[in-house]
C-alpha cells in the first residue's frame, strides 16, 4: 500500500514538472548557431560545374560542407577532440573526400554530396607523415599513406590495403613526403638533416622497390618546408643561406642542380625564409611547371620551368597572398595585393604566361575590426564565353571566412572564432531615448533648482515625447499587421537597440580564444559588433568584468577585459563599451608587474564604475579607476577587503588582507601536498546571486536555517595517483576570509574530471566512480540549524558555530561536459541544474532531485515537505532537454543570467555551437500563457458588464412599477 | 324591514323605504349608522350609546406571566451563542483539517458570526433592556460569543492557518548584510 501511495506521489510530482516546448514554440525563444572552427584544409567541390559546396577540414577536428551561396552548413561531422580526432590530411577526388585522422590512425572516405561515410580503414600505428593520391593512366585509384617507417597503398573504392612496405633505413632517414606524378610510380622522399636526401621509388602495382638512392643536400632540414614538386618529377627546393634554388630530377637522380637566385635577378628579404607554392590540379597528371616563390612577406615571383630552364614570368610586389586555381584545362594564379589601408584587390593571371586576365579585379574590403588576410581559396569556373570567372574565400587571422564574388560583393561571412568562446557576460541593453529622457528628468538633482515653470515644461515635453513614441509604435503595429508574417522582420541594429519590457533581450559579450570580441543580440543571435584584438598570445588567460552597467545614464556602460600572457605573466586591460564595442575613452593603467588576480569591489567611484583591484606578483594592489575618491574609499574600507589566491602548481591556498597603504598581509595559508593531490578548481558564489528564503520549512513547520556564507569556497582536488584503487576526489569547503575549513569530503575510488556548481548553501559535484564504473553526483548542503546566529549581518570573523553538513550521492546514467545552475532575479524560483551532455543535449535537472534531505522511507513529515524518497538513480527524462533536437556540439560552458521576469532565466550554451534559450524552472507563474484566450475573457467580461447594466435598468423599472401599485 | 336602509340621514330623506315607514327620523350618531344597519339584520333596531366603539381596547395592564415570558426570551437571546457551540463542534469535527473550500467557508462563518455579534453588542443590549438580569445576560452573551470565536481560532490553529510558527515569518527575514568583501581565485 505504501508503495502504491509512493508511486502515486511520484506520478503527481512528475506531472507537475514537464518542461517541453510546443511545436509552434520551436525557435521562438531560442536559436542555435553552428560553427566549424578554424579552417585547416579547404577544397571547392569541383567535380560538377554547378556545385555549390566547399569542403572544410578544421583545427577543431570538424569536417564539414558549406553552401557557397549562403554560407550555411550543409553537413558536418564532429570528431573527437584532441589529437585522436585531429585531421592530418584531406585529399579530394571527384565525389570522394579522403581524410587521414588521428595521427594516421584512420583513413576515411566521405561521400561529399550528402556527407555519408563510404568506408573507414584502420591503419597500423605509426607517426603520420604525408598522404597523396596515386593516379594511373588518367584515373585515380589508390591513396598512399606515408608513416615514419612504412608506406601503404589503399584502394579508393573500398579502402582495402593494396600493399604495405617497410621503408629502408627508417631509423636514420626521416621520410617526409610521398609523391606520384601520375605514372603509377610512388616516390618517397626522406631527409637526413644537413646531410642528404633519400629517395625511394616504389612500383604502384605491387610495392616493389624500383629505385633507391641518396643525394647530397647538406643545407636541407625539412622537405615540406622548403621543397615542392613541379613539372615532370622535378623536385625544387629553396635555401635561404645559399640564396639559391635547387632542382632534382627524381627519375635521373644524379645530383642537385643549383640555380643562384642572383642569376634570376631576385633577392631574398633578409630574415625571411623563402618558400614555394606549386600546384598539381589532377593527381593523375604531373604538376604544373609554374610555381610561386615567396621572397619577402609581401613579395612573390611567378616562375616557370621551361625545358630545363627557369623563367621569371612575373614579379608581384606588393602581394599579400597568392593561390592557384584550375578549371577545365585552364590554370590561373590569383594574387592579392594591397590597394590602400582598408582594401586590397585580387587579380587573376594566366599561369602559363603570367599575363593579367581582363576584368578579373575583385576588391576585398578589410574589416577595420578584423584581422589581416591569411589564406586565399579560389573557386574558378568557366563562363559561357570560355573565359575564367572566379569567387574567392578569404581566411583572415581572426578566423573569419569571407566569400566574395566580383567585383567585391560579399556573399557571406562566417565568424569561426565563435567556435571557441572562452568567457562571456550578458549586459542589459540601454533604455530607449524616451525612457532615458524620463530617467534624466527625475534623476538630476539640479532639476529642483530650475524652478517650477521649467519643471512643468519639462514634464509636459517628456510626456509629449512619450505620446509620440506610443503613436509611432501603434502605427508600426498597424503597418506590420497588413504585411504577411514572413516579411515582418525584427531587424535589430545599433539604432533601435533598447531594453524590452521584461529585460529578456540582452547583449551577449563573448571573448574568443583568437582574441576577437563579439557583441551578440540575445534575441536573434545577430552579431552587432566585433572587435579583433591583435597580438593576443595563443595561451592567454582572459577575465571579463562588467564595471558599469547600463543603469547609470548618461555614463556609458563599461566592460573590462583582463588579458594575461601566461608565459610572461604580464597583463593588459582592454576597456570597452559592451553595447557598441567601442574602446572606452578611459585609458587603462599600464601594468608593468605580472598580475596574479583581479577583484571587483561592490562599491563604485563617483562615475558609478565599480572599482577593480589588481594584485601583482609582489602582492601589491593597484586600483582601476584610481581616482582620489576611490583611494580614499579604499583606505576606509581596507580592513574589510580580503582576497585569496590559489596556486595549483604549489598546492597552496592563501588569504590576504588589504592594508590602508594598498599593500597586503597574508593572514592564512592552507597547503595541500602536491605529491598526492592537485587542486583542479575553486568555485565561489556568484556575486549577483540572490537567495530569497533564508531557511527551509520542515514538516513540523519549524525552520531549518541555511548556512549562507558569501565567502565560502569549494576547492576540488584530484589525486595524482590515477590507479583505480587508490585514486580519489576531494572537496574542501573553506572560508575565504579566515581560511577556516568548514567541511572536507573525500570520495575514494573516484576520478575526475570533476564538475562543480556552488550556490546558495549547496555544492553539487560530479565525478567518475572507478569502483562502480559509473558517473555519480554528490550534493552537500550546509545548515545553521534551527536558530540563526546573527540574522542581520554575516561576518566570517564572528561565526563560532559549525554548520550542519548533509550529503547524498546519486548515480547518473551519462557523463557530462559542463554544469551550471539557473539564476533568477530575486531567487524565489526553484533552482535547476543545467547539464551539458556530450551527446549535445542540455538537461535541466531540478535541484529537488539532488537534495540530501531526501528520506529513505517516506514519512508524514517528509511528505509534508515535498521530499521525494531517496532513489540512487537519477533519471534522464527526455522532456527535461531544454534544446529538444537542437544538438549543441561540444558544450564547453553554460552561462546563465537573470531576466526581468522572476520566472525566467536566460541560458547560453557555448562550445563548437552557440545555443541560447530561456528556461522556466517553476514554469511561467508570472506570465499569461501564450495561448491565453483574450477574446473569450474580454467578451465574457463585456457581456457580463452589459448584462449587469441591463438588469439594473430592468430592476429599477420593476421597483418603480411596484411603488405605483 | 327588508329595505336596504342604513343610509345616512341625508340619504334617508330621499329613500323610498324610509318614507314608507315614517315621515322623518333623526339620527344622532352618524358614526354608528353603518353599524346599526349591520346589526339590523340580527338584533333589530339596537342603537349603541354615544361613544361606544366596537373595537376592543387593548389591555395595557402588566401581568406577572408576561414578565416571565420576557425574561425567558431574553435568556434565549443571551444563551444563543452558547447553544451554537456544540453544533459548531460537530461541524468542526466533520469538516476535518484539510484546507479546501468547504472547511475554509465553515471556519470563516464560524469566525465571522461571533465577531459580527460582538460588533452589534449595543443593539443586543437594547433588546435585553427590559430584562431585570440585563447585565448577567449581556455577560453570558459576551462569553458565548467569545467562546465561539475561540473555537474558530482553535479551528484555524488546527488547520494551520495561524502564523504561530517561525516558518510563517521566514519570508520576512532579510538577507544578512555582508561585512567583508572577498574575491580572488586561481592564479591566472
Amino acid at each position: 500500500m505504501a508503495k502504491l501511495i509512493l508511486l502515486l506521489l511520484k506520478c503527481i510530482l512528475l506531472c507537475g514538472t514537464v518542461y517541453a516546448v510546443f511545436e509552434d514554440q520551436v525557435g521562438k525563444f531560442d536559436w542555435r548557431q553552428q560553427y566549424v572552427g578554424k579552417v585547416r584544409f579547404c577544397h571547392f567541390d569541383a567535380h560538377m560545374q554547378s556545385s555549390k559546396k566547399v569542403l572544410l577540414a578544421t583545427e577543431s577536428n570538424v569536417f564539414a560542407a558549406l553552401n557557397t551561396r549562403t554560407g550555411e552548413v550543409l553537413w558536418r561531422h564532429v570528431d573527437k577532440t584532441g589529437p585522436e580526432g585531429n585531421i592530418d590530411a584531406f585529399l579530394q577526388n571527384g565525389q570522394d573526400a579522403v581524410l587521414v585522422v588521428g595521427n594516421g590512425r584512420f583513413l576515411r572516405s566521405w561521400e561529399t554530396n550528402i556527407g555519408g561515410l563510404n568506408w573507414e580503414a584502420v591503419l597500423d600505428s605509426g607517426s603520420f607523415q604525408s598522404a597523396c593520391l596515386i593516379g594511373q593512366q588518367g584515373t585515380v585509384k589508390n591513396v598512399a599513406v606515408l608513416k615514419k617507417t612504412a608506406i601503404s597503398l589503399h584502394y579508393l573504392s573500398n579502402g582495402h590495403q593494396k600493399w604495405i612496405e617497410n621503408l629502408p633505413d627508417s631509423d636514420t632517414v626521416d621520410y617526409q613526403t610521398v609523391y606520384s606524378g601520375g605514372n603509377s610510380e610512388v616516390y618517397v622522399l626522406g631527409v637526413v638533416p644537413h646531410s642528404h636526401i633519400a629517395i625511394v621509388a616504389f612500383s604502384g602495382d605491387d610495392g616493389e622497390i624500383l629505385q633507391q638512392s641518396s643525394v647530397e643536400a647538406p643545407w636541407l632540414s625539412s622537405i615540406p618546408e622548403s621543397c615542392q614538386m613541379v613539372d615532370q618529377d622535378l623536385l625544387i627546393c629553396v635555401d635561404s643561406t645559399t640564396m639559391s634554388l635547387y632542382t632534382l630530377d627524381l627519375k635521373l637522380q644524379l645530383q642537385l642542380n643549383q640555380i643562384p637566385l642572383q642569376s634570376l635577378e631576385l633577392e631574398v628579404d633578409p630574415d625571411f625564409r623563402p618558400s614555394l607554392v606549386s600546384h598539381q590540379p589532377n593527381p593523375a597528371k604531373q604538376p604544373r611547371s609554374e610555381f610561386f616563390l615567396q621572397l619577402a612577406p609581401d613579395h612573390y615571383v611567378l616562375l616557370q620551368f621551361n625545358n630545363g630552364q627557369l623563367v621569371v614570368l612575373r614579379d608581384f610586389k606588393p602581394a599579400l597572398l597568392v593561390s592557384f586555381a584550375t578549371t577545365g584545362e585552364k590554370t590561373v594564379a590569383a594574387v592579392m595585393s594591397p590597394k590602400n589601408k582598408t582594401a586590397s584587390s585580387i587579380n587573376l593571371f594566366n599561369a602559363e604566361t603570367g599575363r593579367r586576365l581582363l576584368d578579373t579585379t575583385l576588391i576585398f574590403t578589410m574589416d577595420p575590426n578584423g584581422g589581416k588576410p591569411e589564406k586565399l581559396n579560389v573557386q574558378a569556373f568557366l563562363k559561357k564565353d570560355d573565359s575564367v570567372g572566379y569567387r574567392v574565400m578569404v581566411q583572415t587571422k581572426d578566423h573569419t571566412l569571407t566569400f566574395l564574388q566580383q567585383p567585391g560583393r560579399v556573399l557571406w561571412t562566417r565568424e569561426e572564432a565563435l567556435s571557441d568562446v572562452l568567457t562571456m557576460e550578458m549586459v542589459d541593453l540601454p533604455l530607449t531615448g524616451t525612457q532615458a529622457e524620463l530617467e534624466g528628468e527625475f534623476g538630476k538633482k539640479t532639476a529642483i533648482q530650475d524652478g517650477l515653470m521649467s519643471m512643468v515644461f519639462k514634464r509636459l515635453s517628456s510626456q509629449l515625447i512619450l505620446l509620440q513614441a506610443w503613436v509611432a509604435h501603434l502605427w508600426k503595429l498597424f503597418y506590420d499587421a497588413r504585411k504577411p508574417r514572413s516579411q515582418v522582420k525584427n531587424d535589430i541594429s545599433m539604432e533601435n537597440l533598447s531594453r524590452d519590457e521584461f529585460n529578456l533581450q540582452k547583449m551577449m559579450v563573448m571573448v574568443t580564444a583568437s582574441g576577437k570580441l563579439f557583441g551578440i543580440d540575445s534575441k536573434t543571435g545577430g552579431i552587432l559588433w566585433k572587435h579583433y584584438l591583435e597580438n593576443i598570445p595563443s595561451n592567454a588567460a582572459f577575465k571579463l568584468m562588467v564595471q558599469r552597467t547600463t543603469a547609470h545614464f548618461p555614463h556609458p556602460p563599461q566592460c573590462t577585459l583582463l588579458i594575461k600572457d601566461k608565459d610572461t605573466g604580464l597583463a593588459s586591460l582592454h576597456v570597452f563599451n559592451p553595447i557598441y564595442g567601442k574602446m572606452s575613452h578611459v585609458s587603462p593603467p599600464a601594468l608593468p608587474q605580472p598580475i596574479l588576480q583581479s577583484l571587483m569591489l561592490p562599491f563604485m567611484d563617483q562615475d558609478y564604475a565599480k572599482v577593480l583591484l589588481l594584485i601583482d606578483d609582489q602582492y601589491k594592489v593597484s586600483a582601476f579607476p584610481s581616482t582620489k575618491y576611490v583611494l580614499q574609499q579604499l583606505q576606509e574600507m581596507a580592513s574589510s577587503i580580503f582576497f585569496f589566491l590559489v596556486d595549483s602548481n604549489q598546492g597552496r591556498l592563501s588569504g590576504y588582507r588589504l592594508r590602508t597603504d594598498l599593500s597586503t598581509e597574508q593572514i592564512w595559508e592552507v597547503a595541500l601536498p602536491t605529491e598526492t593531490q592537485k587542486i583542479v578548481s575553486v568555485k565561489g558564489k556568484k556575486p549577483n546571486e540572490h537567495v530569497h528564503s533564508q531557511g527551509r520549512v520542515m514538516g513540523d513547520r519549524s525552520v531549518l536555517y541555511k548556512y549562507l556564507n558569501p565567502n565560502l569556497l569549494a576547492v576540488v582536488t584530484e589525486s595524482t595517483d590515477l590507479h583505480q584503487e587508490r585514486s580519489f576526489v576531494g572537496i574542501i569547503l573553506i572560508d575565504g576570509v579566515t581560511g577556516r575549513i568548514i567541511h572536507e569530503a573525500v570520495q575514494r575510488k573516484a576520478r575526475g574530471p570533476v564538475h562543480v556548481v556552488h550556490s546558495e548553501n549547496w555544492v553539487v559535484y560530479e565525478y567518475w566512480s572507478t569502483k562502480s564504473r559509473r558517473n555519480e553526483f554528490s550534493v552537500i548542503e550546509l545548515y545553521e540549524g534551527m536558530e540563526l546566529y546573527n540574522s542581520t549581518a554575516f561576518s566570517s570573523l564572528d561565526r563560532p558555530l559549525v554548520p550542519q553538513v548533509l550529503q547524498q550521492s546519486y548515480i547518473f546514467p551519462s557523463s557530462i561536459s559542463t554544469m551550471e545552475a539557473t539564476l533568477t532575479e530575486k531567487g524565489i524560483t526553484s533552482r535547476h541544474l543545467l547539464i551539458g551532455l556530450p551527446s549535445g543535449g542540455i538537461l535541466s535537472l531540478p535541484k529537488m532531485f539532488l537534495d540530501p534531505r531526501r528520506p529513505e522511507m517516506a514519512s508524514e513529515q517528509s511528505r509534508e515537505e515535498n521530499l521525494i524518497p531517496y532513489a540512487p538513480e537519477l533519471m534522464i527524462r527526455t522532456e527535461w532537454f531544454v534544446n529538444y533536437n537542437q544538438t549543441v556540439s561540444r558544450v564547453r560552458g553554460i552561462y546563465t543570467a537573470p531576466s526581468g521576469l522572476e520566472s525566467t532565466c536566460l541560458v547560453v550554451a557555448y562550445g563548437l555551437d552557440i545555443y541560447h534559450t530561456r528556461v522556466y524552472p517553476s514554469k511561467q507563474f508570472d506570465v499569461l500563457k501564450d495561448d491565453y484566450d483574450y477574446m473569450l475573457i474580454s467578451s465574457v467580461l463585456l457581456a457580463l458588464f452589459f448584462a449587469t447594466m441591463i438588469s439594473k435598468r430592468l430592476a429599477e423599472v420593476k421597483l418603480l412599477n411596484r411603488a405605483w401599485r | 324591514m327588508a329595505s336596504p336602509g342604513g343610509q345616512g340621514g341625508v340619504l334617508s330623506t330621499r329613500g323610498g323605504g324610509a318614507t314608507r315607514r315614517m315621515k322623518w327620523a333623526l339620527e344622532l350618531s352618524l358614526g354608528n349608522t353603518r353599524g346599526r344597519g349591520d346589526r339590523q339584520g340580527g338584533q333589530g333596531d339596537v342603537v349603541y350609546p354615544i361613544g361606544f366603539s366596537e373595537k376592543p381596547v387593548p389591555d395595557t395592564s402588566i401581568q406577572e406571566t408576561d414578565k416571565n415570558l420576557v425574561e425567558k426570551r431574553c435568556w434565549d437571546v443571551a444563551l444563543g451563542p452558547l447553544k451554537q457551540i456544540p453544533m459548531n463542534l460537530f461541524i468542526m469535527y466533520m469538516s476535518g483539517n484539510t484546507i479546501s473550500i468547504f472547511p475554509i467557508m465553515m471556519v470563516c462563518m464560524m469566525a465571522w458570526r461571533p465577531i459580527q455579534a460582538l460588533m452589534s453588542m449595543s443593539a443586543t443590549f437594547k433588546l435585553l433592556e427590559s430584562s431585570s438580569q440585563q447585565w448577567l445576560q449581556g455577560l453570558v452573551y459576551l462569553v458565548g460569543n467569545l467562546l465561539g470565536s475561540a473555537l474558530a481560532i482553535y479551528k484555524c490553529q488546527s488547520m494551520g492557518l495561524l502564523p504561530t510558527h517561525s516558518s510563517d515569518w521566514l519570508a520576512f527575514i532579510e538577507p544578512p548584510q555582508r561585512m567583508e568583501i572577498m574575491g580572488g581565485g586561481m592564479v591566472l
